[in-house]
């Protein structure tokens, strides 16, 4: 516990928008209950800890305020990039987990009969720590893997605990999520990620991407910021999706086809002369190539793929050179092409062409690349350096494009099957629930020697395992300092708000510290966190104690800049429109059109099953929450979308159950029948069909959408293709 | 006195449920307690169309119906205009309930008690939040708290520069203004 009273921080309060609380001394009631209550219990103790939400992967910052030990409010930080005051509904939902009766709450072994048993942690640590000594004495420290999802202090400790057994396959969970994207993107720009000024923009395109649905507050901001601009937003999405209250078009793209529109809109660019020429010569290699392999990519051609009119596509090019530079195509998250299909990294890349088309990189209103702070060298006696692993991670060599800080652990399921990884271990994963075709996923960990997973409740993933390590929830401990980029970057904590609820749950850091002791590899973990914390934020110029008690720190210093030339960390040091990678990996030398895997076929009552989102869930991760899973069950959130026009002619009214089916899978489902979807396209959200019933909320509420996708790869970049599935329906009682 | 109203604007509505969850655990509500519902309404058809999110919750009638028919008094005109519930003499009849035209009044199922959206501002200076705690976590801004009595208050002027109305007409004489 911090240990911080409320007076220490008042100034926090009021930076907070809370200032009528600042001006009490002593110790202030934050009682709920009213006015006469507040009066009444004046002697309580209140303390307000900053902390990071948990629920998605924005981790936004906020004034956690905790009565007598009992969380009562959360206030968004204004300082933090990512919330600027705001939470969304996840932030307050999510923050009920530490409450949850469905905690895991001691260390689990399953015994013969496959039913856990409550173990200690010794006999835990010890029996695992001998079965990951005894695979590497058999099979190498290759044959061990780890998939996280990138938390503060999780993706560090994760990370070392791996290197330190000599294992270099630590893995996210991009491959379900934005792997193609950020993979593509590296190979045309040479860096992952960049961020569209939308609400400086006049023109921004979103494919995919709906700020509303997957909520980042600043981003929601940013959009209304563009809309009261007068900026010209338009959504490319097989679905009308939230984001259209600041929007003005919606273009109904066939799920799929995004690459197709891409190259026909830089097509009308280049026939036209519409592009910034003078840009392209001084920033980018094998235009030429691109040019005359794009030729044929006229908005004619792509209408009968992506089902948008020609006129519609051209005048869409035509108003974004209107607008250039101070216009782009948004970047995207998961979306359509962060793992959707066979044709995802080639989008990826290709968005990244036509941006540099428009000349917009570092433009106000463009596309930019915003700073970020990292933390320095470590003092080495305190913090030993792990020795380099220099084996490649599984994946590597067949997937040649998947970023390395990611990797694809489909493959790593692939080897688990063949008995190449022995040893897997899991942390803030649902990976057997979350990516494609759960059953084979359990088949292929059922050859594992020995799985281990830590998380805060009985997840599908924690079913399948030998050993199930319980973790406290992301209230009740302090991670490590996060770094934060944008236009001032900031470093920002995880403090500790709640006391531990349940004594026999440990934190991350702690966690595979005593794994890697039991391991025999405790030399590299002689620190505590806050050791570690306070050694990194002293290398950017603070200290723990300081972070402590503002919550959020900013580096002016480092702020964004407009106009600057990105120093393009590609092979080339320039923009690619042509990557020997990825020719090397056997596609286009320069991106081309690439068909989908599959194509629904109408007449046979085939629809392409699309994911997607919604404003209240992350992942499978929250659908255990019950101030959330209570407003999917209320407005019955887990029924899939049909076209008006097609449920009609299925004789489907809205609210009937269907059942949904396809090679993979089938269960009934009610519909929603909606004016807002692509007929071509049904529209399930990813969040539901919990199998784990230790999960009493989220149990049985829903279908899975990843029982009914396939297990593949996208070529090269090693994604799920998670879209890449058809389905057909038919009314129950038919 | 002051005469408390909100002002909410579907224009600016993502239909995020923010709102919902922040009333809940701000005002330390159940899971399955909400003080706020939502209404989806899609225009038009496929592909010219658009969706209309109307977030509906207690209306502070000033004819409140839900005061007329409870039998205790437990539902009644509080100060300021704040349609108010004393829980000590909530029987759970649910009469309320059935007579609310808006379908905003909730049970707690643990109490049993009747309940809804509080204007939480009046209390929540005490409490720490300084607006009610939908109107501060609205990301987008559409929502509007304030005194329907002062012409230069920010809600009297949003609703005579935009027109805004309460959601049914004169149904009853509702205290929640929208913008549609």
């Amino acid at each position: 516990m911090s240990g911080h009273a409320l007076t220490r921080r008042s100034f926090l309060v009021g930076s907070a928008g809370v200032a009528a609380v600042a001006a009490g001394a002593g110790l202030v009631s934050l009682s709920v209950r009213g006015e006469a209550d507040a009066d009444a219990e004046t002697d309580k103790r209140t303390e307000v800890v900053h902390s990071l939400c948990n629920s998605c992967s924005s981790k936004c910052g906020y004034y956690a305020y905790v009565v007598d030990g009992e969380l009562t409010k959360l206030i968004g930080d204004e300082a933090h990039p990512n919330a600027q005051g705001k939470l969304c509904a996840r932030g307050y939902g999510y923050s009920q987990i530490a409450y949850s009766p469905d905690r895991l709450t001691d260390p689990m072994k399953k015994n013969e009969n496959g039913e856990f048993e409550v173990i200690g942690w010794d006999q835990a640590l010890s029996e695992i720590g001998q079965k990951v000594n005894d695979i590497i004495a058999q099979y190498g420290p290759e044959a061990l893997a780890m998939v996280q999802d990138p938390r503060p202090s999780g993706k560090y400790y994760t990370k070392r605990f791996m290197n330190a057994l000599g294992s270099p396959n630590v893995y996210t969970h991009g491959a379900a999520c934005n792997l193609s994207k950020e993979s593509g993107f590296t190979q045309a720009i040479g860096a992952a990620n960049f961020e569209s000024d939308v609400a400086n923009s006049k023109m921004t395109m979103f494919i995919g991407r709906s700020y509303a649905d997957a909520i980042r507050p600043s981003s929601v901001a940013a959009l209304q910021q563009a809309h009261e601009n007068g900026a010209h937003i338009v959504l490319v999405d097989p679905r009308l999706n939230n984001s259209i209250a600041f929007a003005d078009e919606w273009v109904p793209i066939n799920p799929g086809t995004d690459l197709a529109l891409i190259l026909a809109m830089s097509n009308v660019l280049i026939n036209r002369d519409l592009y910034d020429a003078e840009y392209v010569a001084a920033n980018s290699v094998g235009f030429d190539e691109w040019a005359s392999a794009i030729a044929g990519y006229t908005p004619e051609w792509a209408e009968g793929i992506t089902g948008i009119p020609a006129a519609d596509i051209e005048r869409l090019a035509l108003e974004f050179a209107e607008a250039a530079p101070a216009a782009s195509i948004e970047p995207s998250w998961r979306g359509a092409f962060g793992c959707s299909y066979a044709n995802s990294g080639e989008t990826a890349r290709a968005l990244c062409l036509f941006n540099t088309l428009l000349g917009c990189w570092n433009q106000p209103g463009g596309a930019l690349f915003l700073p970020s702070v990292k933390a320095g060298d470590l003092d080495p006696a305190k913090f030993p350096e792990v020795p380099k692993v220099e084996a490649k991670m599984w994946g590597a060599e067949e997937y040649p494009l998947a970023l390395s800080s990611m990797g694809t652990n489909l493959y790593v399921a692939e080897m688990a099957k063949e008995g190449k990884v022995k040893g897997l271990f899991f942390y803030n994963s649902n990976m057997a629930a979350g990516y494609s075709n759960p059953a084979q996923l359990a088949e292929d960990f059922a050859n594992l020697d020995l799985m281990v997973v830590v998380d805060v409740q009985m997840s599908e993933t924690a079913m399948l395992a030998d050993y199930v390590l319980p973790e406290c929830s992301y209230l009740e401990r302090r991670e490590l300092p996060e770094f934060v980029g944008g236009r001032v970057p900031v470093v920002s904590l995880r403090d500790q708000v709640l006391e531990v609820i349940h004594p026999n749950t440990r934190p991350v850091d702690v966690i595979f510290t005593q794994l890697a002791e039991a391991c025999g590899v405790g030399q590299y973990f002689p620190f505590t966190v806050d050791e570690l914390a306070d050694a990194q934020l002293r290398s950017v110029g603070t200290s723990l104690d300081e972070l402590r008690q503002v919550g959020t720190i900013s580096f002016p210093e480092k702020a964004y800049a407009y106009g600057k030339v990105p120093e393009w960390k590609t092979p080339t040091g320039k923009i690619q429109f042509t990557s020997e990678a990825c020719e090397a990996a056997g596609l286009s030398a320069c991106p081309v059109w690439v068909e989908p895997q599959v194509m629904p076929n109408e007449t046979v009552g085939e629809f392409r099953l699309i994911g997607g989102k919604q404003a209240i869930h992350t992942h499978t991760q929250t659908a255990n929450c019950e101030p959330l899973m209570d407003i999917t069950k209320s407005y019955g959130l887990d029924r899939i979308w049909i076209n008006a026009e097609v449920a009609e002619r299925l004789g489907i009214a809205d609210g009937d159950e269907v059942i949904l089916s396809n090679t993979m899978a089938e269960g009934p489902i009610k519909v929603k029948v909606t004016e807002r979807i692509n007929p071509t396209a049904i529209y399930m959200p990813s969040h539901y069909g919990c199998k784990s019933p230790d999960q009493r909320t989220a149990y049985g509420v829903g279908l899975n959408f990843m029982d009914f996708v396939p297990f593949h790869m996208e070529p090269a970049y090693g994604s799920a293709m998670t879209q890449e599935t058809l389905v057909s329906v038919q009314k129950v009682g038919e | 006195m002051a005469r408390y109203g909100m002002l909410i604007n579907t224009k600016k509505c993502i239909g995020c449920y923010a709102c919902r969850t922040a009333c809940q655990r701000q005002n330390d509500l159940l899971p399955d307690e909400s003080f706020i519902r939502f209404e989806e309404r899609e225009v038009g058809k496929y592909p010219n169309v658009t969706v209309e999110h109307i977030p509906l919750q207690c209306m502070h009638c000033e004819d409140a119906p839900c005061a007329s028919v409870c039998p205790t008094g437990a539902a009644h005109m509080g100060s300021d205009g704040i349609v108010e519930v004393d829980h000590g003499r909530c029987i759970g009849c649910l009469y309320c309930m059935a007579a609310c035209p808006y379908q905003v009044r909730t049970r707690n199922s643990k109490t049993g008690e009747v309940d809804k959206c509080r204007f939480c501002t009046l209390s929540s200076y005490e409490n720490g939040t300084k607006m009610c705690s939908c109107v501060d976590a609205c990301l987008t801004g559409a929502r509007i708290f304030g005194d329907l009595d002062d012409s230069d208050s920010e809600i009297s002027k949003e609703i005579a520069r935009t027109g805004a109305a309460p959601i049914a007409g004169d149904l009853t004489r509702a205290k929640i203004y929208y913008v549609r």
